[in-house]
């Protein structure tokens, strides 16, 4: 059965707390006296600036993934690193489930997280409530603790220094992709996930 | 001032959407009017699965250390690191800090994770007032933490996909580096599975 929701009482996620709902200005936060957790933020989802940020991101994942982010050259031959050949060079046998736990957390998790998003927003942009709307947001919130951008940028600095001191190391392009899209992916975050479920009522009006 | 609770009003917050529903205890399962999803007053058998996750990756933390991560062949021999190994080398190298960098992600982490989620499911069982603010704030920790060790089966991927030099260089992944992706997985969804709300479950504290 469903039920109609309780729209007068907001409750803190962390402690059960229960609290009478408010109404918040912009940028005006409602934090739980118990805990400190945040309750509650102002309804307010900026569509466009969303999009912008999420077709950037979709970019630089693309350039993050078509160019190398690491390089050593020697004698000649020439290696080359980035998400995809680090997922490969784990593909043997047992160690193939390390694989698959990085392209789940390296390329599948932010890569469908903002493709969602994109599909979420261009819809709303035209005023329409996107297809599989509720779906769509519930996978965003169980996919973004599996999403790891950052860590695989701080694993490409270790690589360099601890491979430095004997080869010739170089970064490419897809380093600094890497680098933008961490932190592009960090603003989005901030977007997400209180502020998207009002879209709802937008797509209705 | 008293606060009240969502539970002790007849009313549950969805975990995935923050929509606030109506208890209804003759219902089978209540579902979240906006995203369709169970909503349930705790997450159910919380406890257990945090403890079921929790000690599944302390049992693969000890192949994760013992066995090695990563074979390296160079011109001036064979080498089978450890995790610890690994540590100790850059160590040597005069690396100091990405030894300290690699020490915290792949060692300090996953040990505060098991101690941390121990302590906050020890506490629960015994329904304890004890540092409530505290034990919330150290779950949020955990979760934030968490991922930061995947840094080390990062490394290991980009060392092995650069070191394809054939004679001169080369290194290949090795079996610990799976226990360790278990461990970071593992200790992930324990902490996925606790519901914060259990901490604040049980008489009321002097705070």
């Amino acid at each position: 059965m469903r039920d109609e929701p309780v729209t007068q009482i907001n409750v803190c996620r962390e402690c059960d707390t229960a609290y009478a709902d408010v109404e918040l200005g912009r940028d005006e936060v409602a934090r739980c006296r118990a805990c400190r957790a945040v309750v509650a933020r102002h309804p307010h989802a900026d569509v466009d600036k969303a999009l912008a940020i999420a077709i950037a991101c979709a970019i630089l994942f693309l350039i993050a993934n078509l160019t190398p982010v690491l390089g050593i050259e020697v004698a000649g031959t020439r290696t080359e690193a980035n998400i995809w050949t680090a997922v490969v060079s784990m593909d043997n046998g047992w160690i193939t489930l390390s694989a698959g736990v990085l392209v789940v957390t390296m390329l599948l998790a932010p890569l469908v997280q903002v493709v969602l998003v994109i599909w979420l927003l261009s819809f709303a942009r035209a005023e329409r409530r996107a297809p599989g709307f509720a779906h769509i947001l519930a996978l965003l919130h169980v996919l973004r603790p599996w999403s790891m951008t950052e860590v695989f940028l701080l694993g490409a600095l270790v690589a360099i220094v601890k491979l430095s001191s004997f080869l010739p190391i170089s970064t490419g392009p897809g380093v600094w992709a890497l680098g933008a899209l961490t932190i592009l992916l960090a603003v989005l975050g901030r977007f997400e996930p209180s502020a998207w479920w009002e879209l709802e009522h937008r797509g209705k009006a | 001032m008293a606060l009240t609770r969502a539970i002790d009003l007849g009313l549950m917050k969805c975990r995935v959407c923050g929509q606030v529903a109506p208890q209804d205890k003759t219902a089978m399962e209540v579902r979240c009017g906006r995203c369709h999803r169970v909503v349930t007053t705790r997450m159910p058998a919380s406890a257990e699965k945090t403890l079921a996750w929790l000690i599944t990756g302390i049992i693969l933390y000890f192949p994760a250390n013992i066995l090695p991560v990563m074979h390296t062949s160079t011109v001036t021999g064979q080498d089978d690191s450890t995790i610890i190994g690994g540590i100790i080398e850059f160590l040597r190298g005069g690396a100091w800090d990405i030894a300290a960098l690699i020490f915290v992600a792949s060692v300090a982490v996953p040990v505060t994770k098991f101690i941390a989620l121990g302590l906050l499911l020890w506490c629960v069982r015994r329904r304890s007032a004890w540092a409530r603010h505290e034990r919330a704030r150290l779950y949020k920790a955990v979760e934030f933490i968490g991922y930061w060790s995947m840094l080390d089966v990062v490394v290991v991927a980009i060392t092995c996909s650069l070191l394809q030099l054939k004679s001169l260089a080369s290194a290949e992944p090795r079996l610990g580096i799976v226990f360790f992706c278990g461990v970071v997985v593992s200790t992930m969804m324990a902490a996925l599975s606790f519901d914060p709300r259990l901490i604040w479950d049980g008489p009321a504290g002097a705070a």
